[in-house]
């Protein structure tokens, strides 16, 4: 769709930087490249990258939760407003540019993550956070028992608000836990003494990877959503199917899944995903992949989402 | 309906529960934390516990008298009051915290529970739920969520919506239903349905259980106060504070007017008159915080104060918040009535919009005090008054009205913890062109329709037609 022919509403986002709030207008096809070159000179940063190549549009529709979720939140809570196109053509402010609101009903957070459902994003005011100095890795391996106990103790001390990311790596029977670190260069000792120390006090096999980027796995081809309890367990599972990569994204009890290139991709996920829609349905988590449609929605909802539909003005 | 038709139906429906109607009990309930503006209601219920209150919620329609959810009444922009009658629905009867997984970090609670009194169970499990509205010791979670509160650690931590899993609601006509969950996805549904309930300020449905994200409680906090001479040399802190690497949980500021009230009150504790008072705090594990103590003292004494105390010790952080905490209590002995205004600015616009404040309530004779969410550009000017002097009420509306303009001109937004209530439901088209109120509007159209839950809230138009 071409964006200059649509008009725009007065009160539509149009591109800024601010760098005293850290917020950046950018459109949503924008990738963590063009992000960082909007930022330029300014010590801010997007955490929340999935996928170095894809566009944020798509990684938002890829996934609610990226590795830097654990210390930052979910996408929603680090994109604040968009310019939002609706199927009639419509273009739409929804949400803000300031970081709290309780102004309406929240339809930034419901169209979100619907992907083209409901119509499209054509911009995203997101939210940037200081960069701080410098970014690390500490990947630590072990018994998967030991990893899942490991990555459980971590998470509940105070540091884990620190830790940019707390992920366990599974493939097969192969466990890492990775620990990814924001800090100040002067700071790089305190955090690696703690973690070095950690590591040797739970026996697992650590290797440091200073001053590197953030992890970026790619957008996962499936998302699995529970309750942070039994994320282990749930990728400990999946990862026993051949050739499927687990990233567990372990305090907001998500799991990425990465498929082996193939054209049955599709059938691969309906056969991943089937043993487990009843457990995450009861605990109210819930699935989702970019190679398949959402499932129909109930009777009950389809009714709900028509009456919501009615509201989109006609051209 | 007739007052003794409806009181023997309510008695019907309510037979574990309680029912109200004596005037002397109803009054009680005729306000809320604003005060000033009063709306006696028919009737009270309060429910003995969810089913009852779904059982309520299934003969609602029969009623056909307007409903209003109630947790705590402290809400400060007119939520949960009967501006058109009817029934209210106290939940002090919902109070339970049902499970605490610390391996999971969430929690489930009902709606009654009052806030503190779930820090108090979450403690021992070295958690804490991070929203800390100041009415923390009486709010519910309940009204917690219908308003999406925030409160002064939501700089770092958060709002009230980064932090629900799950919500479960009663409907109007008596169904309950669960979005997410202790997983805190969508779970059967296809959409993301709970994202409406959060901030929805009782009009779309009775919430009566919730599950909870929760953090590990901070090991340890060094707490900030310092002094400044005036508005540049105090946003030029903020600023800095802002985008320092230490991530500040929390940024508050009190005006000099503030600092006055509080030192001419018995909380006074020594703060420089004429002054701005910012208060900041660090949290962390204790290796970390300590090693960042010099830097924050630098960025506080280099944006120009040269009084600055700190301290990681509770007596004495407790004596530096001490000013800030008072200020709130203080306000309602100072003057018979006050508003409290709750908007959200980016924070390059603070210096001008302060200043506008200033401006209008002097030319209009009336006191302004600021106390607030400095770090997220969340104003608090609290205009004091009396509502039975003619004309003052009106010229608290007007100067409201200008400041809002001025907000959304700056791009900012109405209300950043507090809800629209029917306080700034008449503000609401400032913000929402027609189409996005058409969209807005088409959200109660799903779960409240006729708009017998909470009528003339949020949008003025929210009518109930028996
Ligand atoms: C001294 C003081 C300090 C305050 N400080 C802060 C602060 O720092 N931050 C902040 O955000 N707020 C603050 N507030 C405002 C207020 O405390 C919050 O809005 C709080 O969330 C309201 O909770 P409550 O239980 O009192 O809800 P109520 O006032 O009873 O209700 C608020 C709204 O929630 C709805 N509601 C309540 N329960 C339910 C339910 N079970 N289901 C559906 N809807 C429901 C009501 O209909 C109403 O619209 C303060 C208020 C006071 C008096």
């Amino acid at each position: 769709m071409n964006v200059a022919t649509v008009p725009t509403p007065t009160r539509a986002f149009a591109p800024f930087l601010d760098e005293i709030d850290g917020t950046l207008c950018v459109p949503a096809e924008s990738s963590a490249a063009d992000i960082r070159d909007q930022i330029g000179e300014h010590p801010l940063r997007f955490p929340l990258i999935l996928d170095l190549h894809a566009t944020l549009e798509e990684q938002v529709a890829a996934s609610a939760f990226a590795p830097a979720s654990s210390r930052f939140g979910p996408y929603c809570d680090n994109i604040m407003g968009m310019n939002w196109q609706l199927p009639t053509g419509q273009i739409v402010r929804i949400g803000e540019r300031v970081v709290k609101s309780t102004t309406g009903y929240d339809w930034f957070r419901f169209l979100l993550p619907t992907g083209r459902r409901f119509g499209q994003p054509l911009d995203y005011v997101i939210r940037l956070r200081p960069d701080c100095g410098t970014t690390g890795i500490f990947l630590m391996n072990g018994g998967a028992e030991n990893v899942a106990r490991s990555a459980g103790l971590l998470l509940r001390n105070s540091w884990m608000h620190w830790l940019d990311a707390v992920d366990v790596v599974a493939l097969g029977a192969r466990r890492t836990l990775r620990v990814t670190v924001h800090c100040p260069t002067a700071e790089w000792d305190i955090f690696a003494t703690y973690l070095g120390a950690f590591a040797a006090k739970q026996g697992l096999a650590l290797e440091v990877q200073p001053d590197t980027a953030m992890p970026a796995d790619g957008c996962p081809d499936v998302v699995f959503k529970t309750a942070p309890e039994q994320v282990h367990a749930l990728a400990g599972e999946l990862a026993r199917t051949a050739g499927v990569r687990c990233v567990a994204l372990c305090y907001h009890g998500v799991v990425h899944a990465y498929l082996p290139e193939s054209a049955e991709r599709p059938a691969l996920v309906r056969a991943l995903v089937q043993p487990h829609i009843a457990g995450l349905h009861a605990l109210g988590g819930d699935w989702h992949s970019r190679h398949l449609a959402p499932p129909a929605p109930s009777n009950e909802e389809a009714g709900w989402i028509a009456i919501l539909e009615q509201a989109f003005p006609l051209p | 309906m007739s007052p003794p038709d409806l009181e023997l139906q309510l008695r019907r429906i309510i037979t574990r529960g309680r029912v109200l109607v004596s005037p002397a009990q109803l009054a009680g309930y005729a306000a809320d934390g604003l005060g000033y503006k009063n709306y006696p209601p028919d009737a009270v219920v309060i429910p003995a516990d969810a089913e009852e209150l779904a059982h309520f919620m299934r003969c609602a329609a029969g009623l056909g008298v307007p409903v209003c959810l109630r947790g705590a009444g402290t809400s400060l922009s007119g939520g949960p009051v009967a501006a058109q009658g009817g029934v209210i629905v106290h939940t002090s009867g919902l109070r339970s915290v049902r499970t605490v997984c610390p391996e999971g970090f969430w929690c489930e609670v009902e709606c009654g529970v009052a806030l503190n009194a779930l820090d108090d169970v979450l403690k021992p499990h070295g958690l804490f739920y991070p929203p800390d509205p100041s009415s923390g010791p009486v709010c519910t979670l309940g009204g917690n969520i219908a308003t999406n509160a925030g409160g002064a650690h939501c700089f770092r931590y958060g709002v009230t919506s980064n932090y629900v899993l799950g919500v479960e609601v009663v409907l109007l006509d008596g169904r309950v239903r669960r979005f997410g969950g202790p997983a805190g996805g969508r779970g059967p549904w296809r959409e993301d349905w709970k994202r409406f309930m959060i901030g929805s300020e009782g009009t779309l449905g009775a919430f009566t259980r919730f599950w909870l994200r929760l953090l590990p409680l901070p090991e340890k906090v060094w707490t900030f106060r310092a002094t400044y001479p005036d508005l540049r040399t105090v946003e030029a802190a903020i600023h800095a504070l802002v985008a320092h690497a230490s991530f500040p949980a929390a940024i508050e500021l009190l005006d000099p007017r503030g600092v006055a009230m509080v030192e001419s009150s018995q909380m006074a504790c020594g703060l420089p008159k004429g002054s701005f008072m910012l208060l900041t705090e660090i949290d962390g594990p204790g290796v970390l915080v300590d090693a960042r103590v010099s830097a924050v003292a630098e960025i506080l004494r280099g944006a120009g104060s040269n009084d600055v105390v700190f301290s990681d010790e509770e007596a004495m952080r407790q004596k530096l918040w001490k000013a800030r905490k008072a200020a709130g209590g203080l306000l309602g002995q100072l003057s018979p009535d006050y508003v409290v205004q709750d908007a959200v600015i980016p924070k390059r616009a603070l210096a001008e919009v302060l200043q506008l404040v200033y401006d209008e309530s002097d030319a209009a004779g009336l006191r302004a005090v600021n106390v607030f969410h400095a770090g997220d550009g969340n104003l608090h000017p609290n205009f004091l008054f009396d509502s039975r002097v003619p004309g003052e009420l009106e010229k608290v509306e007007l100067i409201s009205k200008r400041l809002m303009q001025r907000v959304v001109e700056v791009g900012g937004t109405l209300s950043g913890e507090h809800g629209i209530g029917n306080d700034k439901a008449a503000y609401m088209p400032m913000i929402f062109g027609p189409d996005e109120i058409r969209l807005q509007l088409a959200v109660p159209a799903v779960f409240n329709p006729t708009h017998q839950l909470n009528p003339l809230k949020v949008f003025t138009g929210r009518r109930f037609a028996a």
